[in-house]
């Protein structure tokens, strides 16, 4: 059978960082391929560079339908039939749904304006070879859902004669039932002999979808295998690799008494009675995928999104926090998941943003102490190994891990009892990375409580004493750091159908 | 870093203060006297007062444009209160003092509770007060105040006139709570990063209320000095400050995105664009003369200031 589209020794670098390393990869006509890989493994760059958005290294070879190209423009994937349907979907909400799926290449009447009624007729049957009888291809796309959105974007990828149809995580914002038509739509497009890039996390919708599975790690492929060599357990060892304990060294733990206990706490509906213990000197890991609520589970406790029921103990003592203010005067840190919004102020020095949530430290009630200020940052800079020129730099010039250990410097400077880290490695290099893990380990063991967010499950694997993983808003499992491996806690992240009944 | 940066742009408004001044004085011997630049001092006062606070307001990447308005509302009021009353003056002044606080507060609030963004939210209050104060005034004028109140506007103390002194003591206390104080920090980290400020504990929605009812404050306390200097009331008092003391304050090195500015830069700034109105007319040049080159001033000293930074970041 011939190959819609191949790649061949493909890699690409950004500012020197090499994020997608001699990958290979192809897609038959009639299949669903799945791409999967953790966040940062380059499933995203190898996408764009097929699409045309990103230039590839010179060396590697993109072969579409028997052409060969060095690199993909987005015209060049136009004409080879490539269309992509992203994430964030690219419609205009204030023309209608014929309108979208034409914009560009509307067909035309002999005299050269609109053929508004081919228009609306060619929509009308695009929608319907994709089971969406009652979508109103006069409606404005503004009012749709975000399935209908989806299935518009589809039906003008269509409308292009796309042979290769990239899916970029199209099921991340759906609600079960749209995941379901979607499915149905994707194995329509299979008979009808499009090639489809399918990039999912979730599993479930891999087996149930996939012809072969590709694996990217860290950038590197990792294997392409049919779906029928392959189990769930595999999948996700491939995914996630194996070398844990030699990446994390954590030092004996020394877990002492409750400092934290919360119960029943909830957010709206996007955090769902949650309860967990946090002790003196424990490392508690929250995983979960992008949107399984554990974000706002920290946005919670932290006071920024006050709790709309439940409880926070502290010490045994019922509290209520309804400002990161108070969270912080009760001994509550948060280091943030968005480092540049709501972490630092990039362009104001090491010096005043170390102080930041500290400002009563650097003033004698009047007046601020410039000197305390500037000791203070020192201090930050020599425990955490801040690399900069001095205090008074500006943090925007640090790199992303000596700005992420400028955060870590101001929320330690409150003294915190119970600190929140949020995805705390994320978008920072390796070496950075271990030193942060370090540190965490060794602020644990000096008796602080840690929660620690993330999406990467060797990360959760390695440091956490005790793991708490979230689906849909609600903790749907509890697992011991004995217990706790890439297939169990991997298992309960993504079996998305059964989440919501094991919590009810 | 940040305050080389910050000196930068002071240093060329510095320098370029100084170039009028040597200018102008060459221009007319009436310009640099004793008198002139005293009485200059005077006109300066109320839209000095506005900008001081206004340097605030814009370094929390925000505006106020309803001042002139509130300046407006608070001189009629004080007519009203004085003479419609019979209230005694003194009282009189301080209830236009908290009317216009209370003027101030409202955008603050209207700004932080219902997330309206500054612009519009004081553009609607800018024509609100405005709207009410001439519905109270019906276009009446109040004259004859006692005398003891045009020492406000009109008077001096030790040579030095009456306001001026008001203007220096609000300016000195403006620069110490921005530049030395745990508050000051907060305005600036707001203006940078509202985001990052709320996350790191500070009280953003005070800080900004604290800020609009201050230049409120200030925009009244600007009305009390401008009814004694001229003696009388008006509705329409005020018109167009605000402009005026948003040039100055972003000629004086102020970001209009925020984060940034100083009080001395907003000072040198109002110093600068006096001394261009005042010496241009004594030059003999007309005043819509005076506007085109104010006007180009501001671009200018902004290109090159944006230049100089530019070059100090590479």
């Amino acid at each position: 059978m011939t190959v819609l589209l191949e790649l061949r020794g493909v890699s690409k670098t950004f500012a020197g960082n090499r994020v997608l390393k001699d990958v290979d990869f192809d897609v038959r006509p009639g299949e669903v391929h799945a791409l999967m890989g953790e966040n940062g493994a380059g499933k995203s760059t190898l996408i764009k560079i097929i699409s045309g958005v990103h230039a590839p290294d010179d060396g590697g070879i993109i072969r579409v339908a028997g052409t060969e190209y060095k690199a993909m423009t987005s015209r060049t994937a136009a004409r080879g039939g490539i269309a992509t349907v992203y994430q964030e979907l690219l419609l205009f909400p204030e023309l209608s749904v014929a309108e979208n799926i034409f914009l560009g290449h509307a067909p035309r009447t002999p005299l050269g304006s609109l053929d508004w009624s081919l228009m609306r007729r060619r929509g009308r049957q695009l929608l319907d070879s994709l089971d969406s009888h009652d979508l109103d291809v006069d409606a404005k796309v503004g009012t749709l859902s975000v399935a209908n959105r989806q299935r518009v974007e589809i039906a003008k990828a269509l409308s292009q004669n796309a042979r290769v149809l990239i899916m970029d995580e199209p099921t991340a914002a759906l609600a079960d039932a749209d995941v379901r038509r979607l499915m149905v739509v994707v194995k329509r497009l299979r008979e009808r002999g499009v090639g489809i890039i399918y990039v999912s996390h979730k599993l479930p919708e891999v087996f149930e979808l996939a012809d072969r599975v590709t694996v990217l790690r860290d950038g590197a492929l990792i294997g392409t295998n049919p779906i029928a060599e392959v189990t769930e357990q595999s999948l996700v060892a491939m995914m996630v690799g194996r070398d844990i304990a030699q990446l994390f060294p954590k030092p004996v733990p020394n877990i002492g008494e409750v400092v934290l206990r919360v119960k029943g706490l909830s957010f709206g509906d996007r955090v769902r009675n949650i309860s967990f213990e946090l002790r003196r000197g424990e490392i508690l890991g929250i995983a979960g995928l992008v949107g399984s609520g554990r974000t706002e589970l920290a946005l919670t406790v932290f006071g920024i999104t006050p709790a709309t029921a439940g409880t926070i103990e502290l010490d045994g003592r019922t509290i209520s926090i309804t400002s990161p203010r108070q969270a912080r005067d009760l001994g509550i840190a948060y280091v943030p998941e968005d480092r540049g919004l709501q972490g630092l102020v990039r362009p104001m020095s090491i010096a005043q943003n170390v102080s930041m949530a500290a400002l009563h430290r650097v003033t004698n009630g009047l007046f601020m102490r410039f000197a305390a200020e500037i000791s203070l940052a020192a201090e930050a800079i020599a425990r955490l190994g801040i690399r900069t020129r001095g205090p008074e730099q500006i943090v925007g010039q640090l790199s992303g891990g000596n700005q992420q250990k400028v955060v870590l410097g101001k929320w330690l400077a409150t003294n915190p009892r119970i600190l929140i880290m949020d995805e705390p490695t994320r978008g920072i290099d390796v070496g950075a990375k271990s030193e942060i893990h370090a540190l965490m380990g060794k602020l644990a063991q000096e008796g602080m409580a840690i929660v620690m967010i993330s999406s990467e499950l060797p990360e959760v694997l390695g440091m956490a004493d005790r793991v708490l993983v979230m689906n849909g808003g609600t903790s749907v499992a509890t697992i011991d750091r004995a217990n706790a491996s890439p297939e169990t806690v991997g298992a309960a992240m993504t079996l998305a159908g059964q989440s919501v009944e094991m919590a009810q | 870093m940040t305050w080389r940066k910050l000196l930068r742009h002071e240093t060329i408004l510095a320098l370029l203060s100084v170039l009028a001044l040597i200018v102008l004085a060459s221009q007319s011997d009436k310009f640099f006297t004793v008198d002139n630049l005293l009485n200059q001092g005077r006109l300066m006062t109320e839209v000095g007062l506005i900008a001081i606070i206004m340097t605030f307001v814009i370094i929390t990447g925000g505006i106020d444009l309803s001042v002139g308005s509130i300046l407006g509302l608070v001189a009629i009021l004080l007519g009203v209160f004085w003479k419609n009353l019979g209230l005694p003056l003194p009282i009189a002044i301080g209830l236009g003092l908290l009317v216009g606080t209370l003027a101030g507060l409202i955008n603050g609030i209207i700004i932080t509770r219902f997330r309206v963004p500054p612009l519009i939210a004081t553009l609607g209050t800018l024509a609100l007060y405005r709207g009410i104060a001439e519905g109270i005034s019906e276009a009446r004028s109040v004259r004859g105040y006692p005398d003891w109140f045009f020492v406000l506007g009109q008077g001096q103390f030790l040579g030095v006139p009456v306001q001026l002194w008001i203007l220096g003591a609000v300016t000195l206390v403006a620069a110490i709570i921005l530049g030395m104080t745990v508050w000051g920090r907060g305005v600036y980290a707001v203006g940078h990063n509202e985001t990052a400020a709320r996350y790191s504990g500070l009280q953003v929605d005070r800080i900004k209320l604290a800020i609009y009812s201050a230049s409120g404050f200030a925009a009244a306390l600007a009305a009390v000095i401008f009814v004694s200097r001229v003696s009388t009331t008006r509705s329409d008092m005020g018109t167009g400050i605000e402009l005026d003391a948003i040039t100055a304050v972003v000629l004086g090195g102020t970001s209009i995105f925020g984060g940034r500015g100083t009080i001395i830069g907003t000072v040198l700034g109002l110093i600068l664009i006096q001394a261009l109105k005042n010496g241009l007319s004594l030059a003999g040049i007309k005043s819509d003369g005076t506007i085109v080159l104010i006007g180009a001033v501001l671009i200018l000293t902004i290109l090159l200031s944006n230049l100089f930074h530019r070059n100090g970041n590479r």
